[in-house]
């Protein structure tokens, strides 16, 4: 053959490559292919729980956010509604108290009449009496000076039962 | 310690290591000058460099079978390659660690780089591309540098032949070169069936350009490094540039040649087929990436 070329020697070339293929593969390019694959699977796994964990929290928060902002509404009713309320319930007091007040200035206004009105009534029949008892004493006595400090004297005692 | 005295001792260093490298040199010298008449290759050059090429006179017994010295070249590759896969399989890929030390990422740049370069020539189908890349990467590589070793044995006639790079025997060379083309056709039958078949027989001219291409370029640094060592004077200094440097350089470009052409024509022919217009574009996109490369290598 031209070259020298040899098929028996072609093919134990071949023979060789073969083994050699075949051992290389099965003892180092699979083995570190496996193990390379392994990792970055494991790195691809974290990644994904990473990014599954941001997005779990980013939804919390954004949920959070929501009953954040649910909450805040909910006071801000809340607080207008009490607000209302306590105004409601003041103008209440305010016009029970108002009533009350006006109830107790008529009650005591009809009290010192009808008090006026007893005291004038006693005071009448107390100067009838004395003016009675005067003008017996006048009729029996001639003396009107007697008569006039006796008078004087009875009116007096009138004060002081009055006062009494 | 006082300055001075730690100048004196640096001195005194400087003036040992020097003296050292005076003596070496000299010795060196004297060797050439002196072992030049004695040594004499019973081999013309001419011979030298055709056995070379030919392997017609040199060949090696192999248990009984007189073989090329690059088949022996190749099994001991073989053998260093999966000793040394045994040895990271057993001792350290289980104690392989999530942040890698050193060696694992040294490992797993190589496996990632073979494995990346099929997936982003060949996004169809990549899983056996990738461990063929990686296997025939490892040995152009390997090989190649395993001419620097240069491990004597003796052939069938007597004399004495460092072992060549395995890739630098045209049978070497064919056989992966033809391997690489089935390859590529097994790929194109998976992904396209008849049609992958018809894409791969297109390149029919595939498996002589990458055989000789594979051939050529590391038969032309077994000649020079057969050129340099024919000539003892030659056997000094120069080597560690024509030798290594470029046997390093060689070795690095030829594994990364054949690597990326396999996968591209392998991603090509593999390609699932379409009757849109655009993806057909694609494809003769990526023809016209292979070929490109092809024309620049």
């Amino acid at each position: 053959m031209p070259l020298n070329i040899d098929w028996q020697q072609i093919l134990l070339h071949l023979f060789n490559f073969l083994i050699l293929g075949i051992g290389l593969y099965l003892l180092l390019y699979k083995p570190v292919k496996k193990f390379m694959k392994k990792r970055e699977d494991t790195y691809a796994e974290r990644e994904e729980k990473t990014a599954a964990a941001v997005s779990d929290a980013e939804k919390t928060r954004e949920e959070y956010e929501k009953k954040l902002a649910a909450a805040d509404e909910e006071i801000a009713g809340l607080r207008k509604q009490a607000a209302l309320d306590a105004e409601n319930a003041g103008k209440a007091i305010v016009g029970e108290a108002r009533a009350d007040a006006e109830k107790i200035v008529a009650d005591a206004r009809a009290a010192a009449v009808k008090e006026h009105d007893r005291i004038v009534g006693k005071a009448g029949d107390d100067i009838r009496d004395i003016v009675g008892k005067i003008a017996e004493k006048v009729g029996t006595s001639n003396d009107v000076d007697a008569a006039y400090e006796e008078f004087l004297a009875a009116a007096e005692k009138g004060k002081k039962d009055g006062k009494d | 310690m006082s300055q001075e005295a730690k100048s004196i001792r640096q001195k005194k260093k400087k003036i040992v290591a020097i003296a050292v490298i005076a003596v070496i040199f000299v010795a060196l010298v004297i060797g050439i000058v002196f072992t030049d008449p004695l040594y004499s290759n019973p081999e013309d050059i001419s011979e030298v460099m055709n056995d070379a090429v030919l392997h017609g006179e040199n060949k090696i017994s192999l248990f009984g079978l007189e073989v090329n010295p690059s088949l022996i070249s190749a099994i001991a590759v073989t053998i260093l390659l999966l000793a040394f896969a045994a040895v990271v399989r057993i001792f350290f890929i289980p104690r392989f660690k999530r942040i890698p030390g050193k060696f694992q990422l040294f490992i797993e740049t190589i496996v990632g780089m073979f494995d990346g370069l099929a997936k982003g020539n060949s996004p169809h189908r990549n899983g056996f591309l990738g461990a063929y890349i990686f296997a025939a990467g490892c040995y152009i590589f390997v090989g190649t540098v395993f001419e620097l070793v240069g491990i004597p044995v003796v052939s069938t006639t007597g004399h004495s032949v460092s072992l060549p790079a395995p890739l630098a025997d045209i049978n070497a060379a064919i056989a992966l070169g033809f391997l690489s083309y089935f390859v590529i056709m097994s790929g194109g039958i998976a992904g396209a069936g008849i049609r992958g078949v018809g894409r791969t027989l297109k390149d029919f001219s595939l498996p002589i350009s990458m055989s000789f291409r594979l051939f050529g370029a590391l038969l032309s640094g077994l000649l020079v490094t057969e050129l340099v060592y024919y000539y003892l004077e030659l056997s000094f200094v120069l080597p560690v540039i024509v030798g290594v440097l470029f046997t390093l350089m060689h070795a690095l470009i030829q594994a990364y040649v054949l690597v990326m052409l396999t996968s591209l024509f392998y991603g090509e022919v593999s390609e699932p087929y379409h009757k849109k217009k655009k993806e057909h574009k694609h494809a003769k996109h990526t023809h016209n990436d292979a070929n490109a490369v092809v024309q620049e290598v």
